[in-house]
Formats: structure tokens, C-alpha cells, sequence
């Protein structure tokens, strides 16, 4: 079994909803990304979703997009991601990553040699934003033979007949976006996001994380109760540490340690008190 | 299940999940009402009436002397409403909007000329506008800014990345991805996903359609070569699409070299590119070797684009059509060239196709002939060569 899966059935059956925070590759240098993930995972995030710096980044928003080019601008090359991660395996962090990408680095890579090397480091799965099922046969082909998952996103824009076939070829979790729009935070989640996860609880067992625009407990509450089974957290967590690097890299970490706690917390709550209700 | 919008190997449909469903319903809808009488009808018309084609086609005698072979024919797309090939799509794609039940019409632009197009089809149509911008772009295009304004666009000033016409694509993409139920997104070249390379090219092929028409008439046969500058590849498309399979219509495009393709200071992205995905395209891209987009430079603002349409990477791959590099000094020359022998102004991206189409034309006889795409007029770039050349 496939780690993404086992933790998976493990939150399953102890009854947690999964924290799944997002990591800028290479944003204020490359040894705070491995202490980041080192801390996040300590804080008990169940799945880390590791971004690469891309220069077009059109899915997201601002705070992510400027996190990209601060990393890119340091010299933050590609190679350096598969370092990250069997750095972070060699240390014994035992939390599945995902990687999140835009296309054209993988392509530039060339798609076998990516994934052999992400396979190799130790990673669990792809998460490629800008390749939709109608492009993704030579990726999961590839990705398929290395045993990484291929992550899929459905947004709320997403109409049941694409819904279904998309979940024919999903691998791991499905990554469900909620707001039609770019990453960045919100206050709530939308009613078409509520919307979505009802229609792909109804036509999958597999595990939904939500993700663009989740930043507080609420919104896991939310989230966890309309179905989903946990939920992936990126600007906010930007945000935080870049307000707590005043105090320097240490009180930042610590800061993003404590929020990553609480959110996780509530994650954990929210689905024991989703199923008494039912 | 493979993606439409194919050119060969490039093109198709690489874009985040959040904008699958807003391009299916514009290829759905494009299919629909395009193929309508009433639409072509009124179509037909404002192209006719409002934007003043057919637009002539004009033999250059003087500058035909200078080079010294062929005779060479201008496609004064100068003369259009707003002054270049710009509003052919605009007033096609705006018009498709209308009908599309959209309020709000975004775009990009780069040197300020789609941007101008569109907020006079948007004023035309009675459609809000906005369009971004990159703060370089703004800054050396100000009289296109105030144009802008003065039709009653916004101008969303875009300071993200190196704040050039890429960066104003991603934006726009951004909010078309939140707003589709009632925006549409005027891409303004034949790059981007799918459905966008194919209507573009199909609003922008009336140019190489009256070509065709003009030439017969003029000469009572096809011209021997097409030349058309080339950044995102819109009105080189327009002029090239009609002729494709016309086999012994040679077809040429200027690309913007800028400093000299060997600095790295340029945007040729067919001549030294190297395929990968940008905009939703697979297309040639200059890139470097992590896969990260190149910053591009080029006197010409229209031309700055890392990437091409994916149809020219397809006839270029397919040696349909040749692309030849033109520095920025080769096309200030052709631009000064231009103006002296002719009297007419050419937009500095339009010079790096008189440059070419002088250059090749020794290569052909006196009755033979080349038609060149002249774009776009030069006003807006007076104020630019002025301060270039120390007389501002």
C-alpha cells in the first residue's frame, strides 16, 4: 500500500480529518523549507504538499505567487527538491509528500527522469495543476510505473460527468479546489465548494482534501462536516511566518508549529463530531 | 482521450481544473454562433463600416527599388480602425461575447495596440472593459493608456513577475478563472489554450483571405512569399492561413532578436525556443534549463512574448513556413527605411517585417512578388524612437 493510502486509512479509522499544509520550495532559502517541514510534520500534518517555484504561476494567487519568485530569485534551482526530500527521509520523517508542480518543469526534466528521481528521493505523488485528465495519459503512465500517485483537482466548475471520469484515473486523495478563482485566503467556505464535496462524496470512497483559500478552524469544521476528509493549507501559512520572521526564523517556525497544531486539531475534531450528528 | 487544438505536436488544453468548464462552454458556444448567418452578417458589416475593410494592398515601388528584386505589396493593415489588425479579432471575439450573454470583457496587452482594439469594440458594444497591463508596458505606452481611458477602459496596472505582456496573461487568466459566468477573456493572440489559437486565427485570416483576392486581381496570381512579424503570431497567422496549402507560397516570419540573439537580450522564441508548456500552449518557449520563463526584450512592446502561437511551432517543425531573427537596430532602420521612401510610419513590430521582406527580396526577380503584413502605424512609437535617437 502506497504511504498517501496508509495514512489515509489510518486517520480512517482513528477518525481525524487530514492537515495538509503547503510548502513554497526554496522561500526564505532551502534549509528553512526543510525545517519548516521537519516542524509541520511534528505538528502532525498528515501529508506535506511540496510547490516548486515556477515563474508563471496562473493558478495562484498573489501571497503564493510572490513566495515563487522570492525563492526563484535566491537561485532556487529544481534539482534541489529532490535534496529536500531525501534529506527529509534520511532524518526519518515519515509523512507522505506530494509534490505540486506546474507542467512545463516536469517536461523540462523530461517526465521519466522526473519521476524516477522523485521516486528515487522518496516522494509519494504529483500534484501537476495546470494538466487536466485530457492531457495527463503520459504523466500517469510514468508516474504509474515510479509508484507515485498522481494527484487530480476538481473544482466547483466541475460537472458530474467530468467528475466521474476524473475519479476513474485518481490516485491517493482527489484534491478538490474551492473557490473557482486563484490560492489566497477567505473568510469562508462557498456554497459551491459545500456543493462539490457533497457530489464526490456520492461518487468516491476516496479521500478529499480541500484546498485554495482554507486559513482557519472554522473552515475545517466546514469542510470536514460537507464530507471532505481533510484539508490543504498554502498562503495562509506564508502569510504567518513571514509576520513572525521579525522575531526571526525560530519564532517564525514556532508560530507556524502552533497554528499548524490548532488546525490540525480541529481536523481531528471536526470528524468525530461529524459522525455523531449521523 | 486526447485534447483538440492540436497543430501537430503543439497546442491543446494545459490549464488549471478552475478553467476546464469556462473553455469547453467558449468552444461549445464559439462553434455555435460563429457558424450563424446573422453573426457573419453582422460581423461582415462592422468589419466593413466601422473598421474600414478590406484594408488596401499597396505596391511599394520606392521601397521595391531600394531592396532590389521582388516586387513588394503591403497589407496596410495600418489603415484599420484603431490603426492595426488588432480590431479583427476584437470586434469578432467582442461580438461572440454579446452574443455569449458576457457583461464584462477582459484582456492583456502588451504594447497597448489589443488593448485599444478592445475597448473601442467593448465602447462599440457597450461592454464594460478592463485590461491588464504590465507596469513596464504602461510605462512606455502611455499614449495607448490614456486611448484606453478615454474609450472608457480600466487599465488594471500589473506589477507581478517581470510586469510584461506574460505576466498581464496571467493576471487575466487569474480573474477569468473567478469571474467566467459573466466575463470573457479577449485573449488577444493565437496563443493560450485551447479554443483561443483557433478563434483568433480563424477572426484574424480575413486579412490573408482579401490577400488572395487583391493579388488576383493585381497580379492575377498568388504572391511568391508572405512575410508578417511574429511575436504571439496573430497577424502573421491572419496573413499566413489562407495560403498553407498553396505549397509555392513561400512563408516567412520576423521574430523580434532584440540585442542580437546571442546576448540572450530577445524574444525569438521559434528561432532559439525549446518546446514546453506556457499559457496553456504547448508551444516553443525560451526557457531556461530548469524550465523557468526567460525575461525577453525588444524595442517593439508587441513582440516582447517568451513564447509563440502553437501553430507557428507546427509550421515552423513542419518547415511550412521560416523564421528569421531581426534586431532591434535592423527594425529601427527598417522603420526610418519605411517612412522616408514611403511615406508611411510603420509600428516598430511591423519594421522587423519590412526588414525582412528587403532583405529576402533580392533573392527574388523583378516579377516575382512578396507581400508584407504591415500591422500596425507607428504613431504610437514616434514619441519612443524620438527619445532613442536623442531628438526628444
Amino acid at each position: 500500500m502506497s504511504r498517501i493510502a496508509a495514512t489515509f486509512e489510518r486517520l480512517a479509522e482513528s477518525e481525524e480529518g487530514a492537515y495538509i499544509p503547503y510548502v513554497c520550495c526554496g522561500d526564505r532559502g532551502v534549509e528553512f523549507t526543510g525545517e519548516l517541514m521537519r516542524r509541520l510534520s511534528r505538528a502532525g500534518a498528515d501529508v506535506i504538499e511540496l510547490g516548486l517555484p515556477f515563474s508563471d504561476p496562473l493558478a495562484d494567487g498573489p501571497t503564493i505567487q510572490a513566495a515563487m519568485v522570492r525563492s526563484l530569485s535566491s537561485g532556487f534551482k529544481v534539482a534541489t527538491l529532490f535534496d529536500l526530500i531525501s534529506r527529509a527521509r534520511s532524518d526519518g520523517m515519515d509523512t507522505p509528500i506530494v509534490v505540486m508542480t506546474y507542467y512545463n518543469l516536469i517536461i523540462r526534466m523530461g517526465l521519466d527522469i522526473f519521476c524516477k528521481r522523485l521516486a528515487e528521493a522518496g516522494a509519494d505523488g504529483i500534484l501537476p495543476v495546470d494538466l487536466p485528465m485530457e492531457e495527463s495519459a503520459d504523466l500517469e503512465r510514468i508516474a504509474g510505473a515510479h509508484e507515485l500517485d498522481v494527484i487530480r483537482l476538481v473544482s466547483p466548475t466541475t460537472n458530474d460527468e467530468r467528475m466521474a471520469q476524473i475519479l476513474q484515473s485518481a490516485r491517493g486523495f482527489v484534491y478538490a479546489v474551492a473557490i473557482s478563482g486563484v490560492t489566497g485566503q477567505r473568510d469562508s467556505l462557498p456554497h459551491s465548494a459545500i456543493a462539490m464535496l457533497k457530489r464526490l462524496r456520492d461518487k468516491s470512497d476516496l479521500p478529499i482534501a480541500i484546498g485554495f483559500g482554507i486559513s482557519n478552524q472554522e473552515q475545517v469544521r466546514q469542510a470536514i462536516a460537507a464530507g471532505a476528509s481533510g484539508v490543504v493549507e498554502g498562503s495562509a501559512l506564508i502569510d504567518i511566518y513571514a509576520r513572525g520572521l521579525s522575531e526571526g526564523e525560530d519564532g517564525a517556525l514556532d508560530l507556524v508549529e502552533k497554528h499548524a497544531r490548532e488546525m490540525k486539531d480541529s481536523a481531528r475534531a471536526a470528524v468525530a463530531s461529524r459522525e455523531k450528528r449521523s | 482521450m486526447r485534447a483538440k487544438g492540436y497543430f501537430g505536436g503543439f497546442g491543446g488544453f494545459y490549464v488549471p481544473e478552475v478553467l476546464v468548464a469556462s473553455l469547453k462552454e467558449l468552444e461549445r458556444d464559439y462553434q455555435q454562433i460563429s457558424q450563424t448567418a446573422e453573426f457573419e452578417a453582422e460581423l461582415q458589416s462592422l468589419l466593413r463600416d466601422y473598421a474600414g475593410r478590406p484594408t488596401p494592398l499597396y505596391y511599394a515601388r520606392s521601397l521595391s527599388d531600394r531592396a532590389g528584386g521582388a516586387r513588394i505589396f503591403l497589407k496596410r493593415e495600418d489603415l484599420a480602425h484603431t490603426g492595426s489588425h488588432k480590431i479583427n479579432n476584437a470586434i469578432g471575439q467582442a461580438l461572440l461575447a454579446k452574443r455569449m450573454g458576457r457583461s464584462r470583457v477582459i484582456c492583456e496587452t502588451g504594447a497597448g495596440q489589443h488593448g485599444v482594439a478592445t475597448a473601442t469594440a467593448c465602447a462599440l458594444l457597450d461592454l464594460e472593459c478592463e485590461v491588464y497591463m504590465g507596469e513596464t508596458d504602461v510605462e512606455r505606452q502611455k499614449l495607448n493608456c490614456y486611448r484606453m481611458n478615454l474609450l472608457g477602459a480600466k487599465i488594471n496596472v500589473v506589477k507581478s513577475g517581470s510586469r510584461t505582456l506574460k505576466d498581464s496573461i496571467n493576471e487575466a487568466m487569474r480573474d477569468y478563472a473567478a469571474t467566467s459566468e459573466d466575463t470573457h477573456y479577449l485573449l488577444g493572440s493565437v496563443v493560450g489554450p485551447h479554443p483561443y489559437p483557433t478563434i483568433v486565427r480563424e477572426f484574424q485570416s480575413v486579412i490573408g483571405t482579401e490577400t488572395k483576392e487583391q493579388m488576383a486581381r493585381e497580379t492575377g496570381g498568388l504572391p511568391d512569399a508572405l512575410v508578417a512579424c511574429v511575436g504571439g503570431g496573430s497577424n502573421s497567422i491572419g496573413l499566413f492561413h489562407p495560403f498553407i496549402d498553396d505549397e509555392h507560397v513561400q512563408m516567412f516570419g520576423a521574430e523580434a532578436a532584440g540585442d542580437g540573439i546571442e546576448t540572450g537580450k530577445h524574444c525569438a522564441s521559434v528561432v532559439v525556443g525549446e518546446e514546453g508548456v506556457l499559457h496553456g500552449s504547448r508551444t516553443l518557449i525560451l526557457q531556461d534549463d530548469d524550465g523557468q520563463v526567460s525575461d525577453t526584450s525588444s524595442v517593439a512592446a508587441g513582440l516582447d512574448y517568451p513564447a509563440v502561437g502553437p501553430e507557428h511551432a507546427h509550421l515552423s517543425a513542419s518547415k511550412r513556413a521560416k523564421y528569421f531573427g531581426v534586431t532591434d537596430q535592423e527594425a529601427v532602420l527598417a522603420f526610418h527605411l519605411l517612412s522616408e521612401a514611403e511615406g508611411i510610419i510603420p509600428a516598430l513590430e511591423s519594421a522587423h517585417a519590412v526588414h525582412l521582406a528587403a532583405k529576402i527580396a533580392r533573392e527574388f526577380s523583378k516579377d516575382q512578388s512578396i507581400v508584407v503584413c504591415l500591422s500596425g502605424r507607428g504613431d504610437k512609437d514616434v514619441a519612443q524612437i524620438a527619445k532613442l535617437e536623442g531628438r526628444l
